[in-house]
């Protein structure tokens, strides 16, 4: 069978993309230390990262749609996306210094209970449609997609894990999952930091300038990020835990409740039909 | 039209088959209605229409079916969707898009039809269903009952030529119902469409029946024909039709019209009206709202209500849609606070009490009791109420009530370890009702507890109520059930527009009312005659 | 009303302008067209005021921007005050440069978010959902789904905090928020089943299709190679125009199966978005302000878009030919407002109930 290897390589490829759209204003130094021409290239790093970081979006989605489509996974996503979207009026609504998003949660537990692809869609849907009803669509969204949809793709990993420490409905499966999340509280922050950053430093960008080494731009990252959202990405990262810790076990009974009415098919061949 | 041969279907992992040797022929343009108690198989026999049975639920299926000259089972519902419109109970959960007209095109989009051709069907079934002037709105701020048309528009986008609904009314107020009710009969008798109804409020649609098909239930045979062959053979029957089974009157009368031909020869039989005397009241009325006023944005809804309910007495608060009914019940457990006015719960002002500690004393059943259960068992939702309010469980000599003792008296203890979500929706009530009135509160409120109820579930929760009432509850109900109220009140009080427009015993202020009187009162008028108990104690 | 499309042209018209250049004329000319548009939106339109106004957003980021450029960079002739150099990172000459070139990072960020308000006032949610390319479709009704069902999961979490609080349940700490969100979640979920099958009754298909076909995909895969091969040209190996064309070609391969899996997927609009001639006025604005940014044309003075501050402050230059370009995204708000079709009536309802909250 031809079809995993080529499924693998979509998700292989459009993921060391985008990884590397993240990391390029790390990767810009280290590649180009010798180059007078870094700030006529880095002229055009936020809008060309931008379109890069669609089209491997696309090419993702594309990929992960094929494997869930249908009426009770799209009826299934829409509900949920609309139940979470709501969840970030919480987050819209809390004054002071935000990160603490309740949206982490589901997508997490989704994605580990109905599957990567699934949980793909549900991070991505649920950053679009919120953003969609709090009026926040911007040259953002396609990163927070992109970021928010890994979070879900990648929530099956923790089954291995889970399987060896016991298995299901046991406590080390949140435990695990609130571990998992709290990396990904952290990682989504540093991810949209990066994004921001260019932006922030601009065109002509000093986030490198000749003779500047990648040590220099990772300490002024460094500085930069604790600065702007530190703070954000702890109460994210604490708020991620507690969530899964406090409300992992009933979620997870509810999600599972229904993962076999979502999956009954019909086998004509096992029955007598006239 | 419609064939059913031998069918046989159960659901996977079910015990025993939903469907047990189905044999059915409902001819073109007929109306048929399908009745039987909740649990029989009537969602499941309307599925195999359109083929959602087995291709939605898996599950094996046996037997043969034809609608329209198609196999739902081979012809998958992708393909039967052109030729059987299906309707949902629920109003809520059949919608995609959040507007009107877009709804309705929903499925044509997607069916890639021509823009040209989408427009004309677009405006055939809005025309059809009278939907035109509410064409731009956004579904949320429809009714109920508007919902349901919308609902029965976009399935006829299509064209098709059955029309399917699974108890397309059980969600709606009486107002609401009828409207739908009155969209079906017209679009099968002007279009001749073929037209297959779920459907509890049999009163409303018998006249118009052609085809009467029964499921009993229970391994019990199904049975069809016209309605006046089918009525005298099942049990739970409108009023005027048990009336009209009791006193063999012949034909079998299916409208108040029709009944009074036989009625009009028994009126010398009928004598005034005893005085049912009023209960000795030895303490003060159990709630007790004095001047109650209400208002959401400045929009009064509660205009200064006065209303005592004593214990051992059931009122019923009877109003059309938007009269404040659920608003004053809300205000007499704290959920909403009055602007004006005092309410009194056990002789105590509950002013600057919390919703948890009143509640304590007075038990209340919100309209969707599905909103109260979340546990993973029936018996843990009771016990879950009690923490709440402070009991240690693990002592059972401190309970109000053994969690257990009251599923008995609810019916329910062979299922206290179900799931309650698997329940139907009687079973689910109850479970809910037990979870309210597990701290034997000396009051219960219950807000349209008919909703989506048969009449054997509906008969279940009269005598339940009775039998608390009996034990000196003090029981205040909102209801538009007629029929429900007339069995079950010792008081009524009309609402309308904020204010309590008449109150006292049932039977002068339900008999005179023509939009309230129950059916008997109808029949019988003058006589103070609400139920068919009443009357057939004094015809026979 | 404008087509989607053209909006979407204006918005991608403004991010070129506001991110290539940082000549401080420029920006002002640019966020004041963003501004005229935006006015004359928010006159005619359906939703409510934004949840972050521009403003607001603006004097956060533009502070936050000049203050962390003046205490990191520690470039620039003109030397404002020194912090003691132990300082880790901060510590240098604070220099006037680094401060103007950090406010005017933050007013080029400010204009990004305030062109992109302007589209989320512009466009009603079902125009943005169909901005989804055809080949999402599926994602398109989840979308539609998901926005349908906000006012509903809304009023189902109401009742469930008043059914809760009947029960005597307080929200004291976390834990008791259990009971008000596990009969959200499930009551989400029945819902969705009941959905799936209103939809599948409709005749949406009950089963997702196979996949695409493997050849779509070997295309899908291979663009993704080409752009990788490209940018890692032009990125390593300085291949600037090779890379470039590579990343184009890489991109192209990937968008032209969306498009080929796109006409596969069967659908019609009901509501048909004519474009018209004021569209094609809007994309032309959008292209002639673009145009001086993106192409080397002769006899411009292209050198003022790359103003610079650094080494030491100079007055920006200023092309009054690329200023009128610039203006060319006012186009919007030049349009004359055609007859509504819709009533104010119906428009005041559609506001009433648009409010989520």
């Amino acid at each position: 069978m031809k079809e995993r290897p080529l499924s693998l390589t979509i998700y292989g490829l459009s993921t060391l993309l985008g990884m590397m759209a993240f990391l390029y204003p790390f990767l810009l130094p280290a590649v180009q230390r010798e180059s007078i021409m870094g700030r006529a290239r880095a002229q055009d790093a936020p809008l060309l990262l931008t379109v890069l970081v669609g089209v491997c979006f696309v090419a993702l989605l594309l990929e992960v749609q094929a494997q869930a489509g249908g009426a009770k996974l799209v009826a299934l996503l829409g509900i949920l996306v609309s139940i979470n979207s709501i969840l970030r009026f919480v987050e819209v609504a809390i004054p002071g210094p935000g990160g603490l998003s309740p949206i982490f949660f589901l997508i997490v537990l989704t994605g580990y209970v109905y599957g990567g692809g699934f949980g793909f869609l549900m991070g991505s849907m649920t950053l679009l449609v919120s953003g969609l009803i709090t009026g926040s669509v911007g040259p953002w969204l396609p990163y927070q997609m992109f970021t928010a949809g890994w979070i879900g793709l990648s929530a099956p990993m923790c089954r291995p894990l889970v399987n060896l420490l016991g298995g299901r409905g046991k406590w080390p499966e949140v435990v695990i999952l609130a571990v998992f999340g709290a990396v990904w509280g952290l990682v989504f922050g540093a991810i949209m930091n990066i994004w921001f950053w260019p932006f922030a430093m601009g065109p002509a960008s000093q986030h490198w300038q000749p003779g500047m080494g990648m040590t220099d731009v990772i300490s002024r990252y460094l500085a930069f990020y604790v600065v702007t959202s530190l703070a954000w990405d702890m109460t994210r990262l604490v708020g991620n835990v507690v969530l899964i810790l406090a409300f992992g076990m009933p979620t997870l009974r509810a999600l599972r409740r229904f993962e076999r009415r979502f999956a009954y098919t019909y086998q004509p061949d096992a029955q007598v039909v006239l | 039209m419609i064939l059913f041969d031998h069918v046989t279907y159960t659901y996977p992992e079910a015990p025993g088959p939903a469907l047990r040797d189905i044999s059915l022929h409902l001819p073109e343009a007929a109306l048929t209605l399908l009745v039987g108690p909740s649990g029989a198989g009537k969602s499941t026999l309307l599925r195999c229409t359109n083929g959602l049975v087995p291709h939605f639920s898996g599950g094996s299926l046996q037997g043969s079916i034809t609608v329209n000259g198609l196999n739902p089972v081979t012809a998958t519902p992708e393909i039967m969707s052109r030729h059987v419109g299906f309707v949902f109970q629920d109003p809520e959960a059949q919608f995609v898009m959040n507007q009107v007209e877009d709804e309705i095109a929903f499925a044509l989009e997607n069916a890639a039809i021509p823009p040209q051709e989408m427009r004309v069907r677009v405006e055939e079934v809005l025309d059809l269903l009278d939907l035109a002037p509410l064409r731009q709105r956004r579904l949320e701020t429809l009714s109920g009952g508007e919902r349901q048309r919308v609902a029965i528009a976009a399935a006829l986008a299509f064209r098709p030529r059955v029309l399917v609904l699974d108890e397309p009314t059980s969600q709606l107020d009486p107002k609401s119902a009828e409207d739908v009710l009155q969209a079906l009969v017209r679009l099968n008798a002007d279009l001749g469409l073929t037209v297959l109804l779920a459907e509890h409020r049999l009163e409303r649609v018998l006249p118009f029946v052609d085809q009467l098909v029964s499921l009993p239930g229970n391994g019990h045979d199904t049975l069809a024909g016209p309605p006046r062959q089918v009525l005298p053979r099942l049990e739970l029957v409108p009023p005027l039709v048990a009336l009209a089974k009791r006193l063999e009157w012949d034909p079998l009368p299916l409208t108040i019209k029709e009944g009074m031909s036989f009625s009009r020869q028994l009126r010398e039989r009928v004598v005034a009206p005893e005085h049912r005397p009023e209960p000795a009241r030895s303490n003060g009325p159990y709630l007790r709202m004095r001047d109650v006023k209400v208002a959401y944005d400045a929009q009064p809804v509660v205009r200064g209500v006065d209303l005592d309910v004593w214990p051992g007495e059931i009122v019923v608060l009877m109003g059309r849609n938007g009269s404040g009914k659920t608003t004053l019940l809300k205000s007499l457990v704290g959920l909403i606070r009055p602007q004006a006015g005092r309410v009194k719960v056990s002789g105590q002002d509950i002013s600057g009490k919390d919703v948890a500690h009143i509640c304590r004393q007075v038990g209340y059943l919100p309209q969707d009791p599905n909103a109260l259960l979340f546990a993973n068992s029936v018996l843990e939702e009771l016990t879950i109420t009690l923490r709440n309010h402070g009991f240690e469980t693990d002592r059972p000599a401190d309970l109000p009530i053994n969690p257990e003792t009251l599923l008995d008296r609810l019916g329910l203890a062979e299922k206290a370890n179900c799931y309650p979500r698997d329940l139907s929706v009687g079973e689910r009530q109850r479970v809910a009702l037990g979870a309210v009135t597990v701290t034997q509160p000396g009051a219960l409120l219950l807000d349209e507890p008919t909703r989506g109820l048969d009449y054997g579930a509906k008969q279940a929760l009269v005598d339940l109520l009775r039998g608390w009432r009996d034990a000196g509850m003090a029981i205040l109900l909102v209801t538009h059930d007629v029929e429900f109220a007339a069995a079950a009140a010792d008081r009524v009080a009309l609402m309308s527009q904020g204010e309590i427009i008449a109150s006292g015993a049932p039977a002068p202020v339900l008999g005179a009312s023509p939009l309230f009187a129950p059916q008997v009162a109808r029949l019988f008028p003058e006589s103070g005659w609400l139920t068919v108990e009443d009357s057939l104690k004094h015809l026979s | 009303m404008i087509h989607r499309l053209a909006w979407v042209s204006w918005v991608g018209g403004t991010l070129v302008v506001l991110s290539t250049t940082r000549n401080p004329l420029y920006l002002a000319l640019t966020l004041a067209c963003i501004a005229a548009v935006g006015m004359r939106v928010r006159s005619e339109s359906w939703a409510g005021p934004a949840s972050v106004s521009p403003l607001r957003f603006g004097l956060v980021v533009i502070s936050l921007s000049t203050l962390f450029n003046a205490l990191t960079v520690h470039i620039g002739r003109i030397v404002l005050f020194r912090l003691p150099a132990w300082l880790p990172l901060l510590g240098g000459p604070i220099t006037l440069e680094a401060l103007v070139y950090g406010f005017l990072n933050g007013v080029a960020l400010t204009g990004i978010f305030a062109a992109f308000t302007v589209l989320n006032q512009a466009l009603p949610v079902r125009s943005l959902v169909r901005l989804v390319p055809r080949a999402f479709h599926q994602v398109a009704v989840v979308m539609s789904i998901a926005v349908t069902y906000v006012p509903t999961t809304l009023r189902q979490f109401q009742q469930i905090r008043e059914a809760q609080a009947i029960r005597g349940h307080r929200t004291r700490g976390l834990r008791d928020w259990i009971p008000l969100f596990v009969p959200l979640l499930i009551g989400g979920l029945e819902r969705a089943l009941q959905l799936a099958e209103a939809m599948i009754a409709r005749g949406f298909a009950s089963s997702g299709e196979r996949g695409h076909d493997t050849l779509t995909r070997l295309v899908i895969a291979q663009g993704l190679l080409v752009l990788l091969i490209g940018w890692l040209l032009r990125l390593v190996w300085n291949q600037r125009i090779l890379g470039l064309a590579l990343m184009l070609a890489g991109s192209g391969l990937v968008l032209a199966a969306l498009w080929v899996i796109g006409r596969r997927v069967p659908h019609t609009d009901y509501r048909p978005e004519p474009w018209t001639g004021r569209d094609w006025a809007v994309v032309l604005g959008a292209a002639v302000a673009v145009a001086p940014f993106l192409l080397p044309l002769p006899g411009l003075g292209r050198e003022t878009i790359f103003y610079y501050p650094y080494p030491a402050l100079t007055l920006p230059g200023f092309d009054p030919i690329i200023g009128i370009a610039i203006l060319g995204l006012t186009v919007p708000a030049l349009l004359s407002r055609k007859p509504s079709v819709v009533s104010d009536h119906q428009r005041k309802l559609e506001k009433l109930s648009s409010d989520p909250l």
